[in-house]
C-alpha cells in the first residue's frame, strides 16, 4: 500500500512556496489549492479552516513548525479524503497561543476527510511523521515531489 | 492490576477528527507498553467532550481547552492537558504524574 507521502506524490497534492509576506490565512488558502485541483476539496473550503483557527487560536500549528489545517469530519467542501502537502521557504506567522508561545509553519499538511478509515490510516501515519525530526527537516527543505520522497527513503518511519 | 484497567478515557480536540485521533493514537501506544486494558479509549471533539466529560475517568485535550473542562474535575475526572498531542513519552509522564500509572 502507498505510503501517505507517496500518495501525496502521485496525486500531485503537494505544493511549494516562497511564503515572503504571506499570512497565515493566505498560506491555509494557497495549502489547498492542490486539493482543490483535482476535486478532492471545493475552493472555498479553506474559508472553513481557517473559521476554526480564528475560533481556537492556531491550536493546529505543531512542534518543528508543522500544521495541520484541517477541519471536523465531513465538513463542506471536503469531496474526499485526501492530504494536500505544502512546504514555504519562510515561516508563516500563526500569532501567540494561549500561553503566549509564537506559532510559526513552514510545513502543512492539510486534511480533508470524507472516509473514517482512511483518515485513519493517514492521521496514523502523520503522527509518526510529525514525530520523526529528521524526516521533518528533510520535508521543510524540498523543493521537488522527488526530494518528498527521497526524504521518506532517507528517514523512513518506524513500522509499529 | 494497573490504575487505568477498566477505565473510560476521552480525548478531545476542536473538530474531534485531527488532533484527538493522534491522541487516542499515542494513548494507545502507552497502554499498549505498559499492558493497560481500559474500558473505553474514544476520541470526539470538544463541543461534545464537554457534556461526555463527566462519564469519563480521564479526559485527555491540548492545553488549549483546558478552561472548556474546568469543573470536569468535580464529578472525579482527571483533566490530562498536553502541550504535544501526539507525544506517547509526554502522556506517559503527564499520566504518572498524575498517579495513574506506575
Amino acid at each position: 500500500m502507498a505510503t501517505v507521502l507517496q500518495d501525496i506524490v502521485e496525486k500531485k497534492h503537494y505544493k511549494f512556496i516562497d511564503g515572503e509576506g504571506v499570512t497565515w490565512q493566505e498560506a491555509i488558502r494557497l495549502s489547498t489549492l492542490s486539493l482543490v485541483a483535482d476535486g478532492t476539496v471545493t475552493e472555498d473550503f479553506y474559508q472553513q479552516i481557517i473559521a476554526c483557527v480564528e475560533k481556537y487560536g492556531p491550536y493546529i500549528v505543531f512542534e518543528h513548525n508543522i500544521a495541520m489545517p484541517h477541519t471536523q469530519e465531513n465538513a463542506d467542501g471536503a469531496l474526499k479524503t485526501g492530504v494536500g502537502f505544502m512546504v514555504s521557504k519562510k515561516l508563516i506567522d500563526f500569532g501567540v497561543d494561549e500561553d503566549g508561545e509564537e506559532k510559526k509553519a513552514n510545513v502543512f499538511f492539510t486534511l480533508s476527510t470524507t472516509n473514517p478509515d482512511e483518515h485513519l490510516q493517514n492521521i496514523s501515519q502523520l503522527s509518526e511523521i510529525f514525530m520523526n525530526d529528521d524526516l521533518i527537516d528533510a520535508l521543510a527543505a524540498a523543493e521537488t515531489p522527488e526530494d518528498i520522497l527521497k526524504a521518506e527513503k532517507d528517514f523512513p518511519c518506524e513500522e509499529e | 492490576m494497573a490504575k487505568l484497567d477498566g477505565k473510560k478515557l476521552l480525548a478531545c480536540c476542536a473538530n474531534g477528527a485531527g488532533s484527538s485521533l493522534m491522541m487516542e493514537n499515542a494513548i494507545k501506544k502507552v497502554m499498549k507498553r505498559n499492558n493497560i486494558k481500559p474500558a473505553e479509549l474514544r476520541h470526539c471533539p470538544v463541543s461534545e467532550g464537554k457534556t461526555a466529560a463527566r462519564n469519563y475517568d480521564v479526559v485527555f485535550c491540548a492545553r488549549t481547552f483546558v478552561k472548556t473542562f474546568e469543573g470536569c474535575e468535580k464529578n472525579g475526572t482527571v483533566l490530562i492537558p498536553l502541550k504535544n498531542v501526539m507525544s506517547d513519552k509526554e502522556i506517559e509522564a503527564a499520566l504518572k504524574e498524575a498517579g495513574l500509572l506506575d
